[in-house]
């Protein structure tokens, strides 16, 4: 089943030295339940669509549907609540004068979900399903590590009771051991919660391990889209080459379908 | 004979509580021309090291630095704030991880190189400045190097500023190089893009690099030795080729698997903390 559609989407800004086409004529659809890479370079309007989807930015033409509904900018608090964030860097994406507790209760009451009474009760269970204690709902930000950092923007997410989670760079500003905790956490999380991702990376070795399908942009345009097998072992488009050459590698077999992959170019 | 010659280097920070050590006594040898990676997880004390070696940690009234750290024959430790100062930006310069934000956003390009090439040669004429600096952004592939000496640093993109930082860094062609994530704040074509260059600029100049990351798959590549640090402590180290055929300490096994792979092997389980990882150190010999 279909859980997003983007048809035609387009997203042109208006500036002095002229239009800037951040996004043209993307089509594509998002099943429910599977996780889809969308990669890129910086400017390659990655952020863009994913505000569009969001409602934080109107698009210039084309359609979103979510659930079989036509999304525009302007959108309800309860279509809003089914689409979450989760950002890159969890430092400057939680209020630091806000206890942890509290900014991940904001959600609840901002779409008021559930009785009051039981929201700290809620808090706490959201808390609990990203591996930390309830009783850290107290602290600030910046008691904590990068890692409780990402694993605490989840939980506000998570709280709202979502069906999508766009999940924008969410490890790119960990290190490798503590993003691969994150990593598992983010698929247990999919599986329990029967959650659709939308994962935007720039990092082709994740994509590898987490999506199920990729969508390679370049200057704003879909230049591939595929199975992530299908990407990783005949991609289609230069670009994706190029992208999958500069992955840096650990081991023998990941040198070895590098460099088959670059001879292709 | 090393440029660079750590040994039982300890620091500590006196807090309110008491003495925090954060560095257990490391050791560590950079000969002349030499790549060497630190490589470990946040707060394992890659970047405290980098910032005795440069001087900084010890204008820090809470520090508590022991042990021998010798720049080029001269205790770093030991000498004058002053003469530490006189190092820096010549015989020694950093690249750090965000290029942007670490250049200064009220001058232009031009204005900062010729505050760069005035540490070494103070009578330097803006003239003169404006002419080292296009051919040192020349040597780091940046087309019309006018125009970038004239814009600021948002008006260029990360990739460009990281180049005009690598060209900064070593316009005084410095005897080290310390390089503190760099391009972590980059994409992942354009990190190995400003890598390759920096690798090609360093031999060329045959300067020192002491590299820091949290990702040994990035290091790979770029350096000649490689130091694993965890708490404070080195737990292996080795040429680059031999730590990666044949990791032995735990701690390093944990940080390679934790590596996703283009292979798709699965996103590895990594243990959260293990005693195996406060096992002794490790050396893969002596490559120097």
């Amino acid at each position: 089943m279909t859980l997003l559609a983007l048809n035609g989407l387009t997203k042109t800004f208006e500036t002095p030295t002229g239009p800037v086409h951040a996004v043209s004529d993307v089509s594509l659809n998002v099943q429910a339940g599977e996780c889809l890479a969308i990669v890129g370079e910086s400017g390659s309007g990655k952020t863009t669509i994913a505000n569009m989807i969001l409602g934080i930015l109107a698009a210039t033409s084309g359609e979103i549907a979510f659930d079989r509904q036509t999304l525009s900018a302007k959108r309800s608090a309860k279509q809003r609540r089914r689409i979450q964030l989760v950002q890159q860097n969890p430092l400057s994406s939680l209020n630091p004068k806000r206890s942890i507790g509290a900014s991940v209760r904001l959600g609840l009451d901002v779409y008021d979900i559930g009785k009051k009474s039981g929201r700290w009760t809620a808090v706490e269970a959201a808390l609990d399903a990203v591996g930390l204690p309830g009783n850290m709902r107290t602290r600030a930000p910046a008691s904590l590590s990068g890692g409780q950092r990402q694993r605490v923007s989840i939980a506000r997410a998570l709280a709202c009771d979502p069906r999508l989670l766009v999940l924008d760079e969410p490890t790119s500003a960990l290190d490798v051991l503590v993003q691969a905790r994150v990593l598992l956490l983010l698929n247990d999380l999919r599986a329990k919660h029967g959650l659709t991702y939308i994962f935007i990376t720039h990092d082709l070795a994740v994509v590898r391990n987490v999506a199920d399908r990729v969508a390679v942009f370049q200057s704003g345009q879909l230049v591939e889209l595929g199975e992530t097998s299908q990407i990783f072992s005949a991609p289609k488009a230069a670009y994706t080459r190029q992208l999958i050459g500069a992955v840096p590698v650990v081991d023998a077999a990941e040198l070895n379908l590098r460099n088959k992959l670059a001879e292709g170019v | 004979m090393s440029l660079l010659h750590i040994k039982d280097l300890r620091l500590g920070f006196k807090t309110l509580a008491g003495q925090v050590d954060v560095l257990h006594g490391i050791d560590l040898d950079i000969a002349a021309g030499e790549k060497i990676a630190l490589v470990g997880e946040s707060g394992s004390g890659k970047s405290v090291t980098a910032r005795i070696v440069l001087g900084l940690l010890q204008e820090t009234r809470t520090a508590r630095i022991n042990g021998t750290v010798q720049f080029d024959g001269q205790d770093i430790n030991s000498m004058s704030a002053r003469d530490r100062a006189t190092l820096r930006g010549t015989e020694m310069s950093i690249i750090f991880q965000d290029p942007t934000s670490s250049l200064n956003p009220m001058f232009t390009i031009g204005n900062q190189f010729t505050e760069v090439l005035r540490r070494r040669d103070p009578k330097l004429s803006k003239a003169d400045s404006h002419v080292r600096a296009t051919t040192l952004l020349d040597e780091v592939a940046i087309p019309d190097p006018a125009r970038v000496l004239r814009a600021y640093p948002f008006q260029l993109s990360g990739g460009m500023n990281q180049r005009v930082m690598i060209a900064m860094a070593l316009a005084n062609k410095p005897k080290l190089l310390l390089a503190d994530e760099p391009g972590t704040a980059l994409d992942v074509s354009v990190q190995a893009q400003t890598l390759t260059l920096m690798r090609d600029m360093v031999v060329q100049n045959g300067t020192s690099v002491l590299f820091i990351s949290h990702n040994l798959g990035v290091v790979r590549e770029f350096a000649d030795r490689i130091y694993v640090i965890y708490r404070g402590n080195i737990v292996e180290d080795g040429p680059t080729d031999a730590l990666f055929a044949n990791p032995q300490h735990a701690y390093t096994r944990a940080l390679m698997s934790a590596v996703p792979r283009i292979t798709g092997v699965g996103i590895p389980e990594v243990p959260e903390v293990s005693d195996d990882f406060l096992a002794p150190r490790i050396s893969h010999g002596d490559a120097l």
